[in-house]
């Protein structure tokens, strides 16, 4: 193409702007989802202050606008990672085992309430018996990480667990350990804790939750064990995950913001604890969300990269070439989802996916359309892991990389976007950190004025969500659903009684004993939590430390 | 003028998914409800503070797919402790239209799922409510 003189487009623009004098637009302003005003047509004036070598560069090249690898899918495609788990580990085994039959790439475990929480089911611990395996696979012990992984080739598949500081030691060591009964040493392992701390107070609210230096403490460690001590080094032992914010209302801005300043306070925790960038930085992961705004949501994730880049330029100086390079994940969003005309979400999840595709993920999610309703079925789930094989096998679009790139819009999107981001981060900064922004309240504020504005939005009509606020249909048949193991409580009661009959009690006792001291005196909790697993420690005797030494942290906020 | 209608919701169990409630109990103070919220909290507990509070309107979210358990387990409660027609009680979540109806015979009295627009609670507390108290 060749360059057009600025003053000739100018000049092109005035003529065509009288010209459409007089044609009525569908409505007075257009805005992006995360309400930045959107013109009607960009040109290269909207990117004349974008300099290509400097700004968006090569893939696999500082400042890593276009990807983090030079070859992108031409080289290898992004990893069909599903969030999946329900009922008993075996159940859920099947399942895995059958996804891996339809040509997934990677697992990921989504656990209970109670795996979540750091609670065994024979705990009394209000109503723990009802919720599980409901809404994920229960893991209370290493019994229940064997079944979940028997016979599934995890030697050269990587493996998400997600789970969060509460019982992300508890639950990675678990799986380390299964690992070595298999023969396989904890260093070839491959796979990612998630491990976030803002997805346990701002995401999801778990009953009986620590404190959030005690949840960064928690998380370090796991980054300190794996990365910097170097247990573990190809595992990323953290994913900050944007996305489970995202899910609570608020922009593609926010996320971002958030999620720089949360990475931020793990760096300097752990620069704290005396370590070297360079000892832990490279193995930092992000879990990212795909949300309604095509556009929006691609620039996005070429301006988290820049800004990646630029956080590790200006501010940590890292040697290793890797630790520039912003590495993520992405679900499609759950709660674009309606429980009206399920069907439309297999169209809203594909459009998702060829967002995080056009985006340059390394790994994707894409939601069953069921899910607005209850767990996934086979056949929802199988129908969402074709979405993604449809765009790998059929669309051409993963034929060159970052194909959007030179786009006036996405370029002048990017730049916006980068922009406001980089400000949002920077208001937490200056507030001191996340973790004193937790303390204060003022994330969940963010979060509760941005959930309560989505609603007004949706309710009103001016977030238009097809089948709940427009071609709405009277007298659907309602979706048939997926219903999770209604004994599975009993099994995994079960699973527990014989563990602790079978274990050696003074053993566990012994080292739960170790633990307190570790909690107190505030070493790293992973080399002897590796043991308790080891030894039969149930998840919530574990977790019943931190809760017993550091206490419950009382939330900030009154609904 | 009347008197503010009193409402009490909380969410039972372990489950963390605690969007829906607030935003539930953000839209009834909207519509001049006075709302309690409580997080993790035992039945029993709700129950006792429901009637020590006397509220007009007990309800509840449940994301983890143990709806029916907690609605059935809410009804015991509340029978156990002599108030099991004392209060309106609503239900709302992730969970399948096919399970209204049993949610309605358990004792539920409105059941609201995904989709539901809060005006649309906001119009069932005030009518039911007025009906329950000409009986």
């Amino acid at each position: 193409m060749k360059m057009a003189d600025s003053e000739e487009i100018t000049q092109g623009l005035e003529g065509w702007n009288k010209e459409k004098d007089g044609w009525e637009e569908r409505k007075p302003e257009f805005t992006s989802d995360a309400g930045i005003p959107v013109k009607d047509l960009y040109t290269p004036l909207d990117t004349e202050n974008i300099d290509y070598v400097r700004d968006i560069g090569f893939p696999g090249q500082p400042p890593y606008t276009r990807g983090v690898y030079p070859t992108m899918y031409r080289g290898r495609h992004w990893t069909i990672r599903m969030f999946s788990g329900h009922g008993t580990p075996e159940e859920t085994n099947d399942r895995w085992r059958m996804l891996y039959d339809e040509g997934e790439t990677g697992f990921s475990a989504a656990v209970d309430s109670l795996t979540f929480s750091g609670v065994d089911p024979d705990q009394e611990v209000h109503g723990a018996a009802h919720e599980v395996g409901k809404e994920g696979v229960p893991l209370y012990s290493i019994r229940g990480v064997e079944a979940l992984v028997d016979n599934l080739p995890i030697e050269k598949m990587s493996v998400a667990l997600v789970v969060e500081p509460m019982t992300s030691a508890a639950i990675t060591s678990m799986y380390f350990n299964v690992a070595r009964e298999r023969g396989m040493r904890k260093e070839q392992l491959a796979g990612t804790t998630q491990n976030d701390i803002l997805t346990m107070t701002i995401g999801y609210i778990p009953w009986g939750s620590l404190k959030p230096a005690d949840l960064l403490k928690l998380a370090c460690d796991l980054i300190e064990y794996c990365t910097a001590m170097g247990e573990a080094p190809r595992w990323n032992p953290i994913n900050f995950t944007t996305y489970n914010y995202r899910e609570g209302g608020i922009d593609a801005v926010q996320e971002i913001g958030m999620g720089l300043a949360n990475a931020v306070a793990h760096i300097e925790e752990l620069l704290r604890r005396g370590w070297k960038i360079d000892d832990f930085v490279h193995r930092l992961a992000f879990h990212l969300s795909a949300h309604r705004d095509f556009f929006e949501e691609i620039a996005k994730y070429r301006a988290a990269r820049k800004l990646w880049y630029r956080l590790m330029k200006e501010r940590y100086h890292p040697e290793n070439p890797d630790a520039y390079r912003f590495r993520f994940h992405v679900q499609t969003a759950g709660c674009s989802l309606t429980a009206q005309q399920p069907m439309v979400n297999i169209v809203r999840t594909a459009y998702q996916a060829l967002e995080a595709v056009l985006g340059g993920t390394q790994s994707l999610h894409t939601n069953s359309y069921d899910e607005a309703i209850c767990l996934p079925s086979e056949e929802s789930v199988r129908l969402a892991v074709r979405t993604q094989e449809l765009i790998q096998e059929e669309t051409g679009v993963t034929s060159v990389v970052d194909p959007l790139a030179g786009s006036y819009y996405v370029e002048a999107l990017t730049r916006e976007l980068e922009e406001r981001i980089w400000d949002y981060f920077m208001r937490i900064e200056e507030m001191g950190g996340v973790v004193e922004a937790l303390n204060t309240g003022w994330l969940f504020n963010e979060m509760s004025k941005a959930f309560n504005k989505r609603r007004r939005d949706q309710e009103s009509g001016d977030e238009r969500i097809i089948g709940v606020n427009c071609y709405v249909m009277e007298d659907e048949e309602a979706t048939p659903p997926f219903r999770t193991n209604p004994r599975a409580a009993e099994v995994e009661k079960d699973r527990l009684a014989d563990l602790r009959r079978e274990r050696d009690e003074s053993k566990v006792a012994a080292l739960l004993n170790q633990l307190r001291e570790v909690c107190e005196k505030r070493e790293n909790v992973l080399p002897v939590v590796s043991e308790l697993t080891a030894a039969g420690a149930t998840l919530g005797e574990i977790t019943g430390v931190y809760r017993e030494i550091w206490g419950i942290w009382q939330l900030p906020f009154v609904a | 003028m009347d008197k503010k209608i009193r409402v009490l919701l909380f969410k039972p169990g372990l489950d963390g998914h605690w969007r829906g409630i607030m935003t539930v109990s953000k839209a009834l103070s909207e519509a001049s409800m006075e709302t309690i919220f409580f997080g993790f909290k035992t039945v029993a507990g709700v129950v006792e503070a429901a009637i020590q509070e006397d509220v007009d309107v007990l309800g509840f979210s449940v994301h983890s797919g143990a709806h029916l358990e907690w609605a059935g387990e809410l009804i015991d409660e509340l029978k156990a402790q002599g108030a099991r027609d004392d209060f309106l009680l609503i239900v709302g979540g992730v969970f399948p239209e096919q399970d209204h109806d049993e949610l309605k015979e358990i004792g539920m009295d409105g059941v609201f799922g995904p989709g539901t627009v809060t005006a649309d609670i906001v119009t069932f507390i005030r009518e039911n409510l007025k009906s329950m108290k000409v009986e």
